[in-house]
C-alpha cells in the first residue's frame, strides 16, 4: 500500500466524521497559532529593540566616561587631568576610525523668553556640531548649529520640541525661530528647534487624537528637552578664562561621545581611542568605554528569554493537542475494529494498518496546523493592533515552518500507539467483533 | 505437492486457565482444482479449521503448507501476504465496507497487493461484470440486495485472481434461492480451476461438493464423497 491511498483514505475517514475531528485538532490549531504569534511577536520586540537603538545612536555609539584608577595607579590619579577638551582634540585629529567626536559640558540654568516669561530650570549643554550627528537629531524648523557659530562663538541657540512649546506655548516650531530667548538672563537667538520625538505608539495615539499608555520611562525625554549653545559661546558666558588656546586641558568635559565610522573595525577603534587616551591622560587608566554592545546583548538575552517561555507554552499546548488525537484516534479504532478486520481478511498486512492509523493522526495534525496558521494570521491582526508599531510583530517563514514540523511530529508520536493496537488486531477477533 | 497440506496441526486456545483443543493432530491435503466441503456441528473445530486455512490464523504445533509457503513460521505480515496472493474468502455476513461503493470494495485486495490506481479500477469493474453487478458500480453496500451483497463480496474475494477460494458459510444469511446462485457461482469458478473449500452445516449444500471432510471434536471423524 502506498502513501497516496493511505492519505486518501485517512482523509475520507476525516471527511466522515468532521466535527469531531475538529475538536480533536483544536489542541493543535491552539498550538499552531500561539506558537507563530510567540514567534512574530518576539521577532517584532527585537525588531523594534534594534530601532529603538538606532534611534538612541545605533551601535557606533561609544561613550567615554569616568572612572575610579586601578589600585596600583590610585596614587598617581592626579597626574591625569581627566576627560578635557584636549582628548576631543587628539581624538579629532589621530582617532582614523572615527567619524564624530563631540565633546560636551553643561550648565544647568534658568531659561525664558527675552521678557522672562515661562521661566523653567534647564540643562544647558555647550556642544559642537558633531552632537547633532552623534545624538541623531533632526530640525523641525531652523537650522543645526555650524562650524562658524563655533569659530565666531556667536549667541545662537537650538532647543528640544518640549522646551520650544513650554517657552511658547502658541508658536509653531517655525515661527519660533529668530525669537530672543533668556539663558540665565543673556539674551541669544534661537536658530533651530529640533523634531518632537516619540515612540511610535505616542505618534499613533496623537494622529488619532488619543492619549497613549502612560509609561513611567520616556527615552526621548532628555532629547526633547535639550538647549544646545556652541561650546566656546558656553564657555565664554557661563565659565571663566580664555577659550580655548590656553586652556585645553583644563576645560573637563562633562560627556565625550564618538561615533565609529565601521562596525567591521569596532575593535580596532576602541584600541586607538584608548591608546591616544592614554597620553593624554598619562597612562592612568581614569577612564572606560561604554558601547551600545553590552546593553544589546542584554536586550537580546531578554528577547530570547520571552521567545522560550512563549514557546514551551505552545509546545505544552501542542502536546496537549496531540493527546488529543491520541483519544479520538483510539476512539475511531475502536469504532473501526471490524473495518480493520475486514482490511486484514483482505490481505492487509499489519504494518499497512498501522501506516493507516499514523498517516490519519498526522492528517489530523497536518490539518490542524493549517487551521492554526489561519488562525494565527488573524491573532497576529490582533496583536498588530494593540502592540506598540515599533514592536510589531513579524511573521516568520521559519516560525511557520517550525510549528508545522512541532504540530506533525505531535501528530506522528501521538499516532503510534493508536496504530500499534489497530496494527496488533487479531484478524478473527475484529472480523467477529460487533 | 499439495496446495494444501496439513500435517499434526493442533491448536489450543487459552481461555483463563483453561485450554481449548480446538483441533487435534489433525492432517490433511487438499489437490489444486478441488471442490471440498468441511462440515460439522457448531464447536466442532470447523471453523479454527478454515481460520488456519485461510491464513488467518497460526497452528499451535504442527506444520502448515499453503501453496508451497510453509507457514507454521511465518509473521503476521507474511501470512497477510498469502491471504492478499493465494486466498479468497467470503463470508456469512459478506463483510463489505459500508462507507465503500461496490467498486471501491472490490478493488480492496488490490491497493494491498500494490496495483497502480488505473488498472485497479478496471481489473475490479471487470470481476465486478463477471459476477453480473456491471450496472450497481457505485452503490454502497447498503443499497444491495443480500445476494448482490455477497456477489460483491465474491467479486472481491476473485480480484486478485486467487489459486483458492474459501467460502465460511456463504448461503448462511441468503434465502434458499439467492443461496442457489451463489452456490452456482462456486460450481462455475470450481469448472474454471479454483480450489474452493466450503465450510458449511448443511449436508445438501455439502453435497454438492466433490470431498466433504466431516469433523467433530477437534478430529477428522470421516471423509467421503457425496
Amino acid at each position: 500500500m502506498n502513501l497516496f491511498i493511505a492519505v486518501s483514505i485517512g482523509l475520507r475517514e476525516i471527511a466522515s466524521h468532521k466535527f469531531r475531528t475538529f475538536l480533536s485538532m483544536l489542541g493543535i490549531v491552539l498550538g499552531v497559532s500561539s506558537l507563530i504569534a510567540t514567534m512574530a511577536l518576539t521577532r517584532g520586540m527585537e525588531d523594534g529593540m534594534r530601532t529603538f537603538m538606532q534611534q538612541m545612536g545605533g551601535l557606533e555609539l561609544v561613550s567615554i566616561v569616568n572612572k575610579e584608577p586601578a589600585g596600583r595607579k590610585f596614587e598617581f590619579a592626579n597626574l591625569s587631568p581627566g576627560r578635557t577638551l584636549r582628548d576631543a582634540y587628539i581624538l579629532r585629529e589621530s582617532a582614523t576610525l572615527l567619524t564624530h567626536i563631540s565633546p560636551e559640558i553643561s550648565f544647568n540654568t534658568v531659561v525664558a523668553t527675552s521678557m522672562g516669561g515661562n521661566p523653567e530650570r534647564r540643562s544647558v549643554r555647550g556642544i559642537y556640531p558633531d552632537h547633532f550627528v552623534v545624538n541623531m537629531h533632526e530640525v523641525a524648523a531652523g537650522r543645526f548649529l555650524t562650524p562658524l557659530d563655533i569659530e565666531y562663538g556667536s549667541r545662537c541657540v537650538v532647543i528640544g520640541n518640549t522646551v520650544a512649546n513650554q517657552l511658547w506655548p502658541e508658536l509653531s516650531p517655525d515661527r519660533v525661530i529668530g525669537e530672543k530667548m533668556l539663558i540665565d538672563a543673556k539674551p541669544f537667538e534661537v536658530v533651530g528647534v529640533l523634531t518632537r520625538y516619540e515612540r511610535e505608539d505616542e505618534a499613533r495615539a496623537r494622529k488619532a487624537g488619543m492619549r497613549a499608555l502612560k509609561r513611567n520611562w520616556d527615552p526621548f525625554r532628555v532629547k526633547n528637552e535639550t538647549v544646545l549653545v556652541p561650546f566656546p559661546t558656553m564657555f565664554h558666558e557661563f565659565r571663566s578664562g580664555a577659550f580655548p588656546l590656553d586652556s585645553m586641558d583644563s576645560i573637563k568635559l562633562e560627556t565625550l561621545t564618538v561615533r565609529v565610522g565601521d562596525l567591521d573595525f569596532f575593535r580596532a577603534a576602541l584600541d586607538q581611542i584608548r591608546s591616544l587616551l592614554d597620553i593624554t591622560h598619562r597612562d592612568i587608566d581614569d577612564f572606560d568605554l561604554e558601547t551600545r554592545e553590552d546593553w544589546f546583548d542584554r536586550v537580546e538575552r531578554s528577547v530570547r528569554a520571552s521567545r522560550w517561555s512563549g514557546g514551551l507554552i505552545s509546545a505544552m499546548s501542542l502536546i496537549v493537542g496531540g493527546i488529543g488525537i491520541m483519544n479520538i484516534m483510539l476512539a475511531s479504532i475502536s469504532e473501526r475494529i471490524r473495518e480493520i478486520g475486514i482490511r486484514l481478511a483482505v490481505g492487509a498486512r499489519p504494518r499497512d494498518i498501522f501506516l493507516q492509523i499514523l498517516i490519519e493522526a498526522i492528517l489530523v495534525s497536518f490539518i490542524g496546523a493549517l487551521v492554526g496558521i489561519a488562525a494565527s494570521l488573524g491573532l497576529i491582526e490582533i496583536l498588530k493592533m494593540i502592540s506598540p508599531t515599533e514592536n510589531v510583530p513579524v511573521l516568520s517563514f521559519e516560525g511557520i515552518l517550525f510549528s508545522v514540523a512541532f504540530a506533525i511530529v505531535a501528530g506522528l508520536i501521538s499516532g503510534i500507539y493508536p496504530a500499534l493496537k489497530a496494527a496488533r488486531l487479531d484478524p478473527i477477533a475484529a472480523l467477529r467483533y460487533e | 505437492m499439495s496446495q494444501i497440506h496439513l500435517e499434526g496441526v493442533s491448536k489450543v486456545y487459552r481461555v483463563g486457565d483453561q485450554e481449548i483443543h480446538a483441533l487435534k493432530k489433525i492432517d490433511l491435503r487438499i489437490e489444486e482444482g478441488e471442490f471440498v466441503s468441511i462440515i460439522g456441528p457448531s464447536g466442532s473445530g470447523k471453523s479454527t479449521l478454515m481460520h488456519l486455512l485461510g491464513c488467518l490464523d497460526k497452528p499451535t504445533t504442527g506444520r502448515m503448507e499453503i501453496c508451497g509457503n510453509d507457514l507454521s513460521r511465518a509473521s503476521k505480515n507474511e501470512l497477510a501476504v498469502v491471504r492478499n496472493k493465494e486466498i479468497g474468502f467470503v463470508f456469512q455476513a459478506f463483510n463489505l465496507l459500508p462507507k465503500l461503493d461496490v467498486v471501491s470494495n472490490i478493488e480492496l485486495p488490490l491497493i494491498y497487493s500494490g496495483m497502480p490506481a488505473a488498472q485497479r479500477r478496471v481489473r475490479a469493474r471487470q470481476v465486478a461484470c463477471d459476477v453480473g453487478l456491471g450496472e450497481r458500480l457505485s452503490n454502497r453496500p447498503a443499497q444491495l440486495s443480500g445476494g448482490q451483497c455477497q456477489r460483491v463480496a465474491i467479486a472481491r474475494a476473485l480480484v486478485n485472481n486467487p489459486r483458492i477460494l474459501f467460502g465460511d458459510e456463504p448461503t448462511g444469511n441468503l434465502d434458499s434461492a439467492t443461496g442457489q446462485m451463489i452456490l452456482e457461482i462456486f460450481d462455475s469458478l470450481h469448472a474454471a480451476g479454483k480450489t474452493i473449500v466450503l465450510v458449511t452445516h448443511d449436508p445438501k449444500i455439502a453435497a454438492r461438493s466433490r470431498r466433504v471432510i466431516e469433523i467433530c471434536d477437534g478430529l477428522i471423524k470421516r471423509e467421503y464423497v457425496p
